[in-house]
């Protein structure tokens, strides 16, 4: 998306501002023209010609009359649009008299300081030249000749060559903006290819040998996508490592244990006792981290599998009483409804396992742990809520965080790590759901969403087997 | 002296093994590498092999798939705590339990145990289990160790052949999954224990459905698992 506005900003701004230039060189040339076209009219020899001919134009009055004036005029302008006004010394009208600025021209003229020169004025697209000539008897006329601005610059610019330059340059643009983020758009779909996971996403073969910024941009993204799927290889092997040399000499300690304990006095065995729980919790420990760790580098692929939740739920309900019972606690399980979703079994049993192993150690002894699970339009969601301290209300988002403990009088001997919770965090996540707890009244209430998945109509395919023969069995 | 071949490549490991369990009356032969730990559990007679998933050069999981290719040993595998994946894929290329490593030697010594007390008991035929079940297409010989289902023979580990056998001996009633944990593994079940749900569902897989479509196994959500009679599906 901003790729398109980006394309679109680019485009838009380039173009509007060649039109903004396109129109500002247009309007310079008319404004220097305005200005420096009747001085090229009363120098040039455009002027020369005119003077030629309001002489002859005053000799032809002389010699020929008013009548003979006007029929000359007519004669010479025909079909020009070019108007020829003939004034006396005094500024009289001797022909019909002028429109527009002519009278003003003919002022100038007759109020100049320096006699016999030539006046010329634009007026609305047209120039006004005038001159004091002296006719063969020695009388004294001011020609003024109006005809249509003389060059051939203003007719350059005219309304279908700007639209014209305005489209060229509209398309010079698209092709800049285009050129410009056609690279951004290959590196946005290969830096979108890498976040999900696809270590081989590279830009560079795409964008061919571009030398400018983009290209450079490209090949550093492609040394980072490297550098990046070399430190997830080895973080890989690292895990694969660690699970392997902190589990040998756990192992081995273990076994080095036993024997102790079957060579030693009954006065060393609550010590040994003890060695035997914390090599346990150390075991424990490096398990869990090693989970974590797993589902964080996404080195977990979670397969499409249709996993039964509320089958699923259950077995870990059975475990969980299991363990809680000796507590003096009990879960119970309210609403069950069917609930498919796609995903890991193995990795959602672990997730729910680590939710409910978590409230049963909270809740009270004495009191129960309450689980649902429901429909909820398109997700399942499974209600864990125990009868427990809570969490201050200041540390709810924290306990999510890998080795988050609300506080320090519920740790040690409440068990566990501190990582239950992340890894349940990270599998839902994983599976496109989301997590979240709250306090509710006397305890804490953890809701877990997971979508459905999609053609999960509630029905199991033993669906069709009828309770009335199991109860029979 | 019960012998038992260990597949591991922790040598230290395997010679603290040794030590204690020879005190247990286990004869260990410990073997570090995957390919002369196949060669020496297709050669030898062992009552059980343990075999580790993390092996440098054949992995376990390849050592187990061509074991089970000829011989029907009792296999334990020791997997990574936390790798569900290499447990479950354990499981279901034959392997008869598993053991989170690093393990209980205490709890090692009860699963090996189980195995032996499981296979001394169906080697043993009594009156009642040596007799051939049939039940609708399905024909199972305890003598031969040998099941068909439909006529075509179905090959089974240790553990799924008993596990069949116990539901072929009770279709049509729910068994708990801690009874079935007991007939199948001879063990009892311990909390947050898959073991035989996997077990289960390899045997629903290679068992085939009725008629194409009909389970003939059902899970009893809370309760364990049902062999339902051709006649109770509708």
């Amino acid at each position: 998306m901003t790729i398109r506005t980006l394309f679109l900003k680019i485009f838009i701004w380039f173009w509007m501002a060649a039109a903004g230039i396109i129109g500002v060189l247009v309007l310079m040339v008319w404004i220097s023209d305005a200005q420096t076209l009747p001085e090229r009219v009363s120098r040039g020899p455009l002027s020369e010609v005119l003077n030629i001919f309001a002489e002859s134009t005053a000799h032809t009055y002389e010699q020929e009359g008013i009548q003979g004036l006007d029929q000359y005029i007519r004669k010479s302008t025909k079909d020009t649009g070019t108007e020829v006004y003939v004034y006396d010394a005094e500024g009289k009208p001797i022909t019909a008299p002028g429109p527009d600025n002519v009278p003003e021209v003919v002022k100038e003229v007759e109020t100049q300081q320096q006699p016999q020169q030539r006046i010329s004025r634009m007026f609305m697209g047209r120039t006004t030249w005038g001159k004091l000539v002296t006719g063969p008897s020695g009388n004294r006329y001011i020609v003024a000749v109006r005809f249509h601005a003389p060059g051939m610059r203003p007719s350059f610019f005219t309304t279908s060559r700007i639209i014209a330059m305005i489209l060229t340059a509209g398309l010079v643009c698209y092709l800049l903006a285009l050129y410009l983020t056609s690279p951004l758009k290959k590196l946005k779909s290969a830096v979108q290819s890498l976040a999900q996971g696809n270590m081989d996403a590279r830009v560079s073969p795409q964008l061919g040998n571009r030398k400018d910024e983009l290209g450079d941009l490209g090949r550093e993204f492609d040394q980072m996508a490297e550098r990046i799927s070399m430190l997830i290889t080895s973080q890989k092997r690292l895990l694969a490592d660690i699970s392997h040399e902190l589990r040998s000499p756990l192992a081995r300690l273990s076994v080095a244990l036993e024997l102790a304990r079957k060579n030693s006095p009954p006065p060393a065995t609550p010590a040994l006792n003890r060695i035997e729980q914390e090599a346990e919790r150390l075991n424990e420990l490096v398990g869990q981290l090693l989970a974590l760790t797993r589902l964080e580098s996404g080195a977990e692929r979670v397969p499409a599998e249709t996993v039964v939740l509320e089958e699923l739920l259950q077995q870990v309900v059975d475990d969980a009483n299991f363990e809680a019972k000796p507590l003096h606690k009990e879960v119970k399980v309210g609403e069950l409804e069917k609930c498919r979703v796609t995903g890991s079994p193995e990795l959602l049993r672990s997730a729910i396992e680590n939710v409910i192993r978590n409230a049963v150690r909270y809740t009270a002894p004495g009191t129960s742990v309450e689980i649902a699970l429901q429909w909820k339009l398109d997700t399942a969601e499974l209600t864990v809520r125990d009868h427990g301290p809570g969490v201050p209300e200041s540390e709810l988002a924290h306990i999510f965080e890998p080795f988050y403990r609300v506080s320090e009088s519920r740790d040690r001997a409440s068990g566990g790590a501190g990582l239950g919770l992340s890894i349940a965090e990270r599998t839902v996540k994983l599976h496109g759901g989301c997590i979240n707890a709250r306090n509710v009244e006397g305890g804490l209430l953890v809701t877990t969403r997971i979508p459905l998945a999609p053609n999960s109509n509630g029905d199991q395919p033993q669906a069709t087997f009828s309770p009335a023969s199991l109860a029979s069995g | 002296m019960t012998s038992v071949l260990l597949i591991d490549d922790d040598s230290e490991l395997t010679k603290l093994l040794e030590e204690y369990l020879e005190e247990e009356q286990f004869q260990l032969d410990a073997v570090h590498d995957g390919v002369s730990g196949l060669e020496k559990a297709l050669n030898n007679q062992y009552a059980v092999v343990v075999l580790d998933v993390m092996l440098p050069g054949m992995s376990g999981l390849d050592v187990l798939k061509q074991l089970r290719q000829k011989s029907s040993v009792p296999v334990l595998m020791l997997t990574a705590r936390g790798s569900e994946l290499d447990r479950i894929l354990g499981l279901e290329l034959g392997a008869d339990d598993y053991l989170a490593k690093p393990f209980n030697p205490r709890e090692l010594l009860a699963r090996l145990r189980a195995i032996l007390r499981r296979t001394a008991t169906s080697n043993t035929p009594s009156s009642a289990a040596g007799q051939p079940v049939h039940l609708a297409d399905v024909e199972l010989h305890p003598e031969s160790r040998s099941v068909t289902a439909g006529g075509k023979p179905v090959t089974l580990t240790g553990a799924e052949f008993d596990l069949l056998h116990t539901f072929l001996r009770n279709p049509g009633k729910i068994i708990s999954r801690e009874d079935l944990t007991q007939a199948a593994l001879g063990r009892p079940m311990s909390p947050m224990d898959r073991s035989i749900d996997v077990h289960v569902s390899n045997l629903r897989r290679k068992l085939g459905t009725y008629d194409g479509n009909h389970e003939r196994i059902k899970a009893i959500r809370g309760s364990g698992y049902v062999y339902l009679l051709p006649g109770e599906q509708s």
